[in-house]
């Protein structure tokens, strides 16, 4: 081979190696970025939704009213008395698990599965469950509701 | 592509005159010898620190530092945020790999002797940024705000605590009170994202600034042997494409890391639960903790873990010193005394790890 | 004319003490206080005591042979004269808790604790006065006519204990001091059910107060020691029902005890302990024990079963039933050996309940709903279990699913309540809860089939982009040997 094919072969090698290095450059940088935008753009649950703590302002809370709030893995019951007080529960059922609602009318947190009733204390009043509902701590900072474990 | 280059080149050159920049770069050469491939793991440290502030900030976004959602905004970001799985995993591996190889550029360092006159700025604020890593870890592993996090600070800042007159203070500064609470976790996140980075970068700058001015050491056996039998290669383009090679692959490991041994999140630190079994702290940290177990409670007048933190204190300090008391290294001569206090220190180091992992 | 005159005397002297002993023994009190004409000798000749040749002074002490009452009644002697209080118990138990005098005296197989088993029972309590026990032997037993409690005449006599009771705890004077809370109308009650009635006719086998209650022995019935506690009330009950050789002539059956121990109410109350679960008093009553009424069944299990009991109350079901004289609940659950529902019991097929009644050409329409039911439910089950097993799927591959699984809990409850919904026979309600389960399943499936989706494109991911990155690695490993090449031509 002499010299002047020998270059040529080398210039066709180098030009090779460039396309193929530009275009994995190319294809590299584009597997950086696009997990990285991905990244960026907000996910559809826009905020964390954990309620661990925060439930909201004490004004939207109605007298007479409960909620199940999650905290954690857990559902937990905010009872708000019709003379304004503040409780909270395990929203599970000491019975068969099932999730505990508040009863205007009967005036007990109430579970639909096997009409077990809980007083306003968490006490098992009527019905199969076996032992009351754990309580909750329920905190008040100016307007803000959170709850967090009975310590 | 190449002509809009250098047209950008031409136009900042006219204002800012780069030639003299640009001709000093092209002169950069990197020693060749059978200890030249240590000198990458200065470039995999930047680059690992780099990968760290990139995916920092990118937690930064959706990361929460309070008592109450920085659990959750954790799980957020590992379930619900699009590829957050892997910016969170890259994040918590980077640290790890980060400091091993900031320990295998320090011993490399050492062993080469290359801290010796005229590097001796370089060491020192080489091993300022050593100890801010560690600091980088023990701030960064308490913000998931998970179990064995609570707990492995709450053990970490009791032992900083036990120094005499000194330490209840120190502790108390670190804690931002007398127990391990939210204050803290806001604590250490500033510690985190602020201040530590800031001084860091400022270091970095430094140690920067003086590897260009002064270029890459030399052994001492190379220094000493024959130019024309000595061989470098230039910087630029030879050592920077290898240089970047490298990165390329520790950045592909990062990647496996992640998918196949995702960081995991533990349960939510919970402050009136009784520790769980199994405490520990990260493994840069085992040896020091496993030397503390096994020191007695008591030696002479003095309290058994006092004095190994004590001890540690002063090998620690020693060790930042050693341009300034290893004098045959100045002259250019073997100095055994270092190369085998090295090789105890990495030996006690590996031992009471593995010691620390098994127990 | 003297010796006419002392042989009489002589004689009688020998004779008298003769006399006297042929009397079953020298009981001077006797012989004085019935000469008196007081009630307590005239029913002392009834007394078993007096049988078994015990004198007055057995229990009141003194001297039994004296004569003269200053010596008969001396303290010395020890007379105690009426004793009051635990005096009298005490008085009992000089001999009755006495093995010597029990046994080797009188050959006695009495038990000798009663005062000791007594005093630990609730009517061994202190009475109002603080002095004494509320009861004392002879509350029940009376004083002086004391006979056997196998004869007819003891008070004890289970045809005469009602009354005996009675006498305090009829009286809500009397009980207002001690238990106000207390009821009082126990013997009315009693007199009302199957037990009373054949008692009032005669029958001495049938139960009264001391059967289940116990005598020296009763405790309160929230006593854990009590024979009526919940716990131990099935080993009462079963001590006569459960035996059939006593319960022979009775005609009704005797295995109540053992289907009711393997049943899931059963297995509740004598296994776990749980004091919610019903023992024979809650479904049959305490007093007035009887079995419940074709009709009146559903309220009876609905007093703890009250969803299900509403709803049958106003299903079709419910006047089916009662015209057929078919018992409510009891008809698919079955009374005493109730075992746990499960959705076998619905459906079609030949082990379900309600192919007993309804078949394709017979009750038709229920039998469309029945088939229809079940099936719901099952497909409601097929469609939770398949959620949970991807979710658990997922969270093997360690994806974080924590929210999902939060989600499936309320698939759970729909089937759950879909079981009670069940007892209103209504296909459209029946279906909207299951619809509700259905729907909340099969947004948690969807959930976990996405992170088990994620979990494998990671994977595919990090494949694609090792790929990409091994190329460029390459070449530009070549690009470098290229470059070094040429500048060592260079040189």
């Amino acid at each position: 081979m002499n010299g002047a094919d020998s270059r040529n072969s080398d210039k066709g090698k180098r030009d090779f190696l460039k396309y193929v290095l530009g275009g994995g450059l190319l294809a590299w940088v584009g597997s950086v970025f696009y997990p990285l935008f991905a990244y960026l753009k907000p996910p559809k649950q826009a905020e964390v939704e954990v309620s661990s703590v925060k439930v909201g302002k004490l004004s939207e809370i109605e007298k007479d009213s409960g909620t199940i709030v999650r905290f954690g893995n857990k559902p937990v019951i905010l009872v708000r008395t019709a003379s304004g007080e503040m409780r909270a529960f395990s929203a599970t059922c000491t019975h068969l698990d099932c999730t505990v609602q508040y009863q205007k009318d009967m005036g007990v947190i109430w579970c639909a599965c096997h009409n077990g009733k809980y007083d306003l204390n968490g006490r098992n009043v009527s019905g199969p469950p076996p032992r009351p509902l754990d309580e909750f701590k329920v905190i008040l900072q100016g307007e803000e509701v959170s709850i967090s474990k009975n310590a | 592509m190449t002509k809009l280059w250098i047209k950008l080149y031409r136009w900042v050159n006219e204002r800012v005159h780069l030639e003299d920049l640009v001709e000093f770069l092209g002169k950069k050469y990197v020693p060749v010898h059978s200890h030249s491939v240590w000198y990458y793991f200065g470039g995999v440290s930047l680059f690992l620190f780099i990968i760290q502030v990139v995916t920092g900030i990118l937690l930064l976004l959706y990361y929460k530092g309070s008592e109450q959602l920085a659990f959750e905004s954790i799980q957020f970001i590992m379930s619900k945020v699009e590829f957050g799985w892997l910016i969170r995993s890259i994040h918590s591996w980077a640290a790890n790999l980060f400091v091993l190889s900031a320990m295998i550029h320090m011993f490399s360092v050492y062993f080469t002797k290359a801290y010796r006159n005229p590097r001796e700025m370089t060491w020192l604020t080489g091993m300022l940024m050593f100890f801010l890593a560690l600091g980088f870890g023990f701030s960064g592993y308490l913000l998931p705000w998970n179990e064995l996090a609570f707990f492995a600070t709450k053990v970490g800042t009791d032992i900083a605590g036990v120094l005499p007159i000194i330490g209840e203070p120190i502790m108390i500064f670190l804690r931002g009170g007398e127990e391990v609470t939210g204050a803290t976790l806001s604590r250490f996140f500033g510690f985190h994202v602020a201040v530590l980075p800031g001084i860091f970068t400022v270091l970095l700058g430094i140690h920067l600034i003086l590897v260009q001015r002064q270029g890459m050491s030399e052994p001492i056996d190379v220094e000493n042997s024959p130019t024309a039998e000595r061989k470098a290669m230039p910087f630029f383009p030879n050592f920077l494409l290898r240089d970047l090679l490298f990165w390329l692959l520790v950045l592909n490991l990062l990647a496996i890391l992640a998918v196949f041994f995702p960081w995991e999140l533990g349960k939510k630190a919970d402050l009136f639960a009784p520790a769980p079994a199994g405490i520990r702290p990260e493994w840069y940290f085992m040896f020091m903790f496993q030397t503390l177990k096994y020191i007695p409670a008591q030696l002479w007048i003095v309290d058994g873990e006092v004095f190994g933190i004590m001890a540690f204190g002063i090998a620690g300090l020693l060790w930042t010193l050693v341009p300034f008391w290893d004098r045959k290294s100045s002259r250019g001569e073997k100095n055994l005394l270092i190369t085998y206090s090295g090789m105890f220190a990495v030996m006690y180091i590996i031992i009471l790890t593995i010691l620390g992992w098994r127990s | 004319m003297e010796i006419i005159r002392t042989i009489p005397m002589l004689l009688l002297c020998l004779l008298l003490p003769l006399m006297a002993s042929s009397q079953s023994r020298v009981d001077q009190c006797l012989t004085c206080h019935e000469t008196l004409g007081d009630k307590p000798s005239e029913l002392f000749r009834r007394d078993v005591h007096f049988q078994k040749g015990v004198s007055c002074a057995g229990c009141h002490g003194g001297d039994a042979s004296a004569e003269e009452m200053e010596q008969a009644m001396a303290t010395e002697k020890g007379f105690i004269g009426v004793p009051k209080g635990d005096g009298i118990s005490n008085a009992c138990a000089r001999c009755h808790s006495n093995a010597t005098i029990m046994v080797k005296q009188f050959n006695s197989t009495l038990p000798r604790n009663q005062l000791e088993v007594l005093s630990a029972s609730v009517h061994g309590k202190l009475s109002t006065t603080g002095k004494e026990h509320i009861a004392q032997c002879t509350t029940c037993h009376d004083a002086h006519g004391i006979v056997s409690t196998k004869e007819p005449g003891s008070p004890v006599f289970p045809l005469n204990v009602t009354k005996t009771c009675a006498k305090c705890h009829a009286d809500a004077a009397f009980m207002r001091m001690y238990n106000p809370a207390l009821p009082i109308d126990q013997l009315d009650k009693y007199r009302a059910s199957v037990h009373g009635m054949k008692n009032a006719h005669g029958d001495v086998k049938v139960a009264a107060c001391a059967s289940c209650h116990g005598s020296h022995d009763i405790r309160s019935a929230s006593d854990v020691k009590s024979r009526v506690y919940a716990l131990n009330l099935p080993t009462t009950c079963g001590a006569c029902h459960a035996n059939a050789k006593y319960m022979k002539g009775y005609r009704i059956p005797t295995d109540q005890v053992k289907r009711f121990s393997s049943s899931v109410h059963g297995k509740a109350l004598l296994e776990k302990h749980d004091l919610g679960a019903p023992a024979c008093n809650d479904c049959h009553g305490n007093h007035g024990a009887a079995p419940p009424g074709v009709e009146s069944i559903s309220k009876v299990c609905g007093t703890c079963h009250a969803l299900n009991a509403t709803l049958f109350a106003s299903s079709p079901h419910k006047k089916a039933f009662d015209k057929r004289r078919l018992p409510e609940c009891e008809t698919c659950h079955g009374y005493h050996e109730i075992v746990a529902a499960t959705d076998d019991l619905l459906g079609v097929s030949p082990e379900a309940t309600c192919s007993r009644c309804h078949r394709e050409n017979q009750n038709a329409k229920g039998y469309l709903a029945a088939k229809t039911m079940r099936h719901l439910i099952d497909s409601l089950e097929s469609s939770e279990k398949r959620a949970d097993s991807l979710v658990a799927d997922a969270e093997q591959k360690g994806m974080e699913v924590s929210e999902a699984r939060f989600k499936l809990r309320d698939a759970r409850q729909a089937r759950l309540q879909s079981r009670t919904m069940v007892h209103a026979f209504n296909e459209e309600k029946f279906r909207e809860v299951i619809g509700a389960g259905l729907n909340v399943s099969s947004i948690v499936a969807g959930e976990g089939q996405a992170a088990v989706d994620e979990y494998f494109f990671r994977r595919w991911g990090l494949g694609v982009a090792t790929l990409i990155i091994t190329i460029v690695a390459g070449s530009l490993y070549l690009t470098i040997r290229m470059i070094e090449k040429t500048q060592e031509r260079q040189k």
